[in-house]
């Protein structure tokens, strides 16, 4: 009895001392002297992170009561994954950035997040940085912003048009038909060669269909809405259209889900969706591939019959946001500094620039400043041009359990040949209808 | 006196232990039973107790079934492989009269490979563009997507195992050999016991209590994995590799579900435990029947 | 058995090709590691011996390409070696105490307690990682050092393994030093622990090795860069942005070298002290 007693009293002693020895240097707040640390958490982007530690550090000099530590957001298993095992872990930033309209949707609704709208300052920067339209469809049910976008890729397919003229096709392929016939072609001349070569195809990763299985679906429905509120409302016509194109792709031999580093520099595979980071990095790669001599941008290819040059499709945009667990003072201090960004025009250049991501803006595609911009890397006027296009994500909590369904019962399993397009439909709708009770 | 003095010291001495093991053991076993009777999802304040519905939900996804399987049919593959590898590479040293403890130490280096190393080193060497790959294609026009097919993903992940613990087993297995006499031999040869049989009849039998450790180790092995299914397949391709730790690990830190993923957990220690206790035995019985323990 | 000696020299000889093709097969992923983290970038991946060699990879490592970002390569190598290096003392050094009591003392609830230990041994740890997670973050560890060392800081292995070594060593030895008038902590250091140095080296390597590419628990109670292992680094370094192969081999070899090393220097006294062992 005695000896269970000391036991005891050793295990209260050692816990006591942990928790004494508890303090964490990362959970910043306002110090003595006045000056308010906020912690911000750039995209896991190289491109990005650079640009919010200078403009950061700017900011310091403009004002030094405020302090911000830019970090990246760790990748492993996602993104997502990792700002929630932070929220969990209490160790929460003050802001993000990175986050898409279905993410804050599970974070709002796990009230983890700060109506953006209910902080001073706010409305000022929708005024001053010409994005009244743009925020508009990121208002959430419950009225209120939760996520200032910062920019919006309309997401593009890219054509190894080099290639392609190699094996007989001259003209880049808008339509299902078209598409095929060049893959035939291409597959007669080099057998070696996949039209879509993407290990991404055959993963389940629930963001990973943003890229493929969305921006054919928003441009064969014509930007039909997949999922409203708690509602499956899938356009199966096109659906089926775009699985059937797949599943035909892949009888062609013109698919590749294997593990390739780079399969579109390579010239492995000659279509692949392309956002508009990925140009800074082929200046550092790949400097041999130059737009309109090696490769072409176009909105997804359509089923035949439909309009290609009106096609829709798949809006990547993210933005910021800013965590509940941050102080008021913490609050503040964030919108004070994203409004100074925002004041001046240059910023926003800066970042399109360096980034080549097209800020979320009402008048990328007229304003003036950003001409420079366009005149450096022509290839991003076809992103601009592309906006009005692009469709954004659904705003489901449950949207990764969701978009996981559609790989797993549909898209996936076209890809490695082991289900009709149709079954694989229905599966999928069975799937999410499921959760979504 | 000196009694009561030896008690105290005792229980001073093994207190480390058991200080550690009512924190991290006792503790959060009881903590994970609790766990596993609620629905709450690590971020949010409030949750509900719901029963044994984790369980019931658990038995029918794939994700769980595909876990409780997954383990035997690695168990089939892995343990079958590495222990004729070990065997052969013990039988291979044993006879070095010099430099055997160079060798030894070389097969033993691959155990030291961090589980992410391998995986990466695998990855990049299996990729559609590599030598191998291209060789395959080319020359035997055999174009294998290693990690997308659902026997082949496991092949993968058996083999780098497999890599991993042949000179650790290989090591306790050399010992086993030496350890058998030599005039066991001789006497066996007196006996007119041939040489190509000397290896069945006499060395495995005298063998087989190392014999029975490597096998206790490796398919103790097989419910461990992790690392190398995380880095190279996620569980996939459709669950083909998704062990009971991918599970655990996907349901508690990447769908944030801990109830869910404790009640999981519960279930995998469950047939965990049950697994080895039946192995043991029948190893046990096997070796007494014949005569070799 | 009639072999004439030529005959024994070509069995043997046979022997230690097919020794060495077998040791090369085994060793070569080292070896692709090494050779693709020193190759041109082209040649990564794509030639199976490479015939351009750059230091570009190790480079990169260290200074970030051209984006200019540096990733805590450095900083997550000692994390790894404070890491390893604190946990397994702690671990032998609570193995060595808590066996001696097992073995040597007798007490009330020894038994028990020794039963306890296989029990706690042989039972799925899977059960425990969400409830020591969870306990990590209620006491405000979470991503701190501790949360790395304390949770770690014992080893049911190396208590079994001193367990069973310190049986063996004769009751005569301690019961001598006793009537000299010896505490029980120095018998545990004047003679336990100087007796037991064979076991201790391959305890030590088999802990420290263990430790150094632990993946699964420092993913999960690390956030802050500041905090990463090495191990854990090289899993999530490469991801949809930034594929370069090259840097990843060289972070490979980074992660490998220092415990191939320690074998190899140790190689001796570590297979000695397994034979010993296992006998």
């Amino acid at each position: 009895m005695k000896k269970k007693l000391s036991v005891m009293l050793a295990l209260t002693l050692v816990f006591t001392i942990l928790a004494g020895c508890g303090s964490k240097s990362s959970n910043s707040g306002t110090s003595a002297d006045g000056v308010t640390t906020i912690e911000f958490w750039a995209a896991p982007n190289p491109t990005q992170q650079a640009y919010w530690q200078k403009i950061a550090k700017e900011y310091e000099t403009v004002n030094p009561k405020v302090k911000i530590n830019v970090s990246a957001i760790k990748e492993s298993p996602t993104s997502e994954a990792s700002i929630q095992a932070a929220i969990a872990g209490g160790s929460a930033p003050t802001m993000t950035e990175n986050i898409s309209r279905g993410f804050a949707a599970q974070l709002a609704n796990s009230k983890a997040l700060v109506p953006l709208d209910t902080i001073a300052g706010f409305n000022d920067i929708v005024t001053k940085r010409n994005m009244t339209k743009t925020i508009e469809p990121w208002e959430f049910a419950d009225g209120h912003q939760y996520v200032l976008p910062i920019y919006s890729n309309a997401m593009l397919f890219g054509w190894r048009t080099d290639i392609l003229k190699e094996a007989g096709v001259n003209e880049v392929p808008r339509t299902y038909s078209e598409v095929i016939e060049a893959t035939k072609k291409l597959k007669a001349k080099y057998p070696d060669k996949y039209l879509w070569a993407k290990p991404d195809l055959a993963d389940p990763t629930s963001w990973k269909r943003w890229f493929d299985f969305f921006m054919l679906y928003n441009a064969a429905s014509d930007g039909n809405k997949f999922i409203e509120g708690s509602q499956f409302v899938g356009d199966e016509k096109a659906g089926v259209d775009v699985l059937t194109f797949v599943d035909n792709l892949r009888k062609e031999k013109g698919l590749l889900s294997q593990n390739v580093t780079e399969p579109f520099e390579n010239g492995v595979g000659v279509f692949t969706d392309v956002g508009p980071w990925t140009f800074s990095t082929w200046a550092e790669k790949y400097p041999e591939l130059q737009y309109k001599e090696n490769f072409e941008v176009t909105l997804p290819p359509v089923p035949d019959g439909m309009d290609p040059a009106n096609a829709k499709t798949f809006a990547d945009a993210k933005g910021i946001v800013i965590y509940a667990s941050a102080s008021p003072e913490q609050q503040a201090a964030a919108i004070e500094f994203i409004k100074w960004v925002y004041s001046d025009d240059k910023n926003d250049v800066a970042f399109f620039q360096e980034t080549n991501l097209p800020p979320a803006r009402d008048d990328v595609g007229t304003n003036e400043v950003f001409k420079p911009v366009f005149e450096k890397t022509p290839v991003l006027q076809e992103y601009a041009k592309a906006i009005p296009n692009a469709v954004p994500s659904m705003d489901n909590p449950k949207f990764n359990e969701l978009q996981t369904f559609i790989g797993q019962e549909a898209f996936n399993k076209i890809v490695r040949g082991e289900i009709d397009p149709k079954t694989g439909w229905d599966n999928m709708k069975k799937a999410i209808e499921g959760e979504l009770q | 006196m000196i009694e009561k003095n030896n008690n105290r010291l005792g229980w001073l001495f093994a207190s480390p232990y058991l200080i550690f093991s009512t924190v991290f053991f006792l503790g959060p076993l009881i903590w994970s039973l609790y766990l596993s009777f609620t629905n709450w999802d690590l971020i949010s304040p409030t949750y509900d107790f719901v029963g044994f519905k984790n369980f019931t939900k658990a038995l029918g996804t794939p994700g769980v079934r595909s876990a409780f399987w997954v383990t035997y049919k690695f168990m089939i593959v892995f343990v079958p492989i590495v222990t004729a590898m070990s065997l052969f590479v013990a039988v291979i040293v044993k006879g070095l009269p010099k430099l055997k403890t160079v060798f030894l130490i070389g097969f033993f280096l691959p155990y030291l490979s961090s589980g992410v190393v391998a995986s990466l080193i695998v990855k990049g060497f299996l990729s559609h563009t590599s030598p191998v790959q291209t060789f395959l294609r080319d020359r035997l026009g055999l174009d294998i997507d290693w990690l997308g097919g659902s026997f082949s993903a496991l092949f993968v992940v058996a083999m780098i195992m497999a890599w991993k613990f042949t000179g650790y087993y290989a090591l306790i297995l050399t010992s086993g050999l030496e350890s058998i006499d030599q005039e066991v031999y001789e006497a066996a040869a007196i006996d007119g016991v041939k040489d190509s049989q000397r290896f069945w009849k006499i060395t495995l039998p005298l063998l087989y209590p190392a014999i029975y450790t490597t096998l206790i180790l490796s398919f103790g092995a097989t419910f461990g994995i992790f690392t190398e299914v995380y880095q190279l397949t996620g569980g996939g391709p459709n669950y083909a590799t998704n062990t009971w730790q991918m599970e655990i690990y996907s349901q508690a830190f990447k769908n944030l579900q801990a109830g869910y993923a404790s009640a999981i957990a519960i279930m995998a220690a469950v047939a965990t435990f049950i697994s080895i206790f039946v192995i043991r035995k029948i190893l046990e019985m096997w070796g007494k029947r014949n005569g070799w323990v | 058995m009639v072999g004439s000696n030529s005959n024994i020299k070509l069995r043997l000889s046979i022997r230690y090709l097919i020794a060495i093709v077998l040791l090369v097969i085994m060793v070569f992923p080292y070896l692709y590691m090494v050779l693709n983290s020193l190759a041109d970038w082209s040649q990564v991946d794509r030639k199976l011996i490479p015939t351009k060699f750059t230091l570009r990879s190790y480079q990169w490592l260290f200074t970030g390409g051209e984006t200019g970002i540096t990733r805590p390569w450095i900083h997550a190598f000692f994390n790894s070696v404070f890491v390893s290096l604190v946990s397994t003392a702690l671990m032998m050094m609570f193995a060595i105490m808590v066996a001696y009591a097992l073995a040597k003392l007798k007490f009330r609830g020894r038994d028990s307690i020794n039963n306890f230990v296989l029990f706690h041994m042989f039972f799925p740890a899977i059960i425990l990682i969400i409830p020591n997670f969870l306990i990590i973050q209620k006491v405000g560890l979470f991503d701190t050092y501790w949360a790395l060392i304390i949770p770690k800081a014992m080893s049911l292995w190396g208590i079994f393994m001193y367990t069973n070594f310190f049986k063996a060593v004769p009751d005569a030895f301690i019961e001598a030093a006793k009537l000299d008038g010896a505490s029980d902590f120095k018998i545990l250091y004047k003679i336990m622990m100087p007796m037991s140095k064979s076991i201790t080296t391959v305890v030590f390597l088999f802990l420290l090795m263990e430790r150094w590419t632990e993946l699964l628990w420092d993913m999960i109670v690390v956030r802050s860069d500041g905090m990463l292992t090495l191990n854990v680094l090289l899993s999530q370094m490469f991801g949809p942005y930034q594929s370069y192969p090259g840097p990843m081999y060289a972070g490979a070899v980074m992660l490998t070298l220092p415990i191939i090393i320690l074998f190899i220097i140790f190689g001796k006294k570590f297979q000695e002290g397994m034979q010993f062992n296992l006998k």
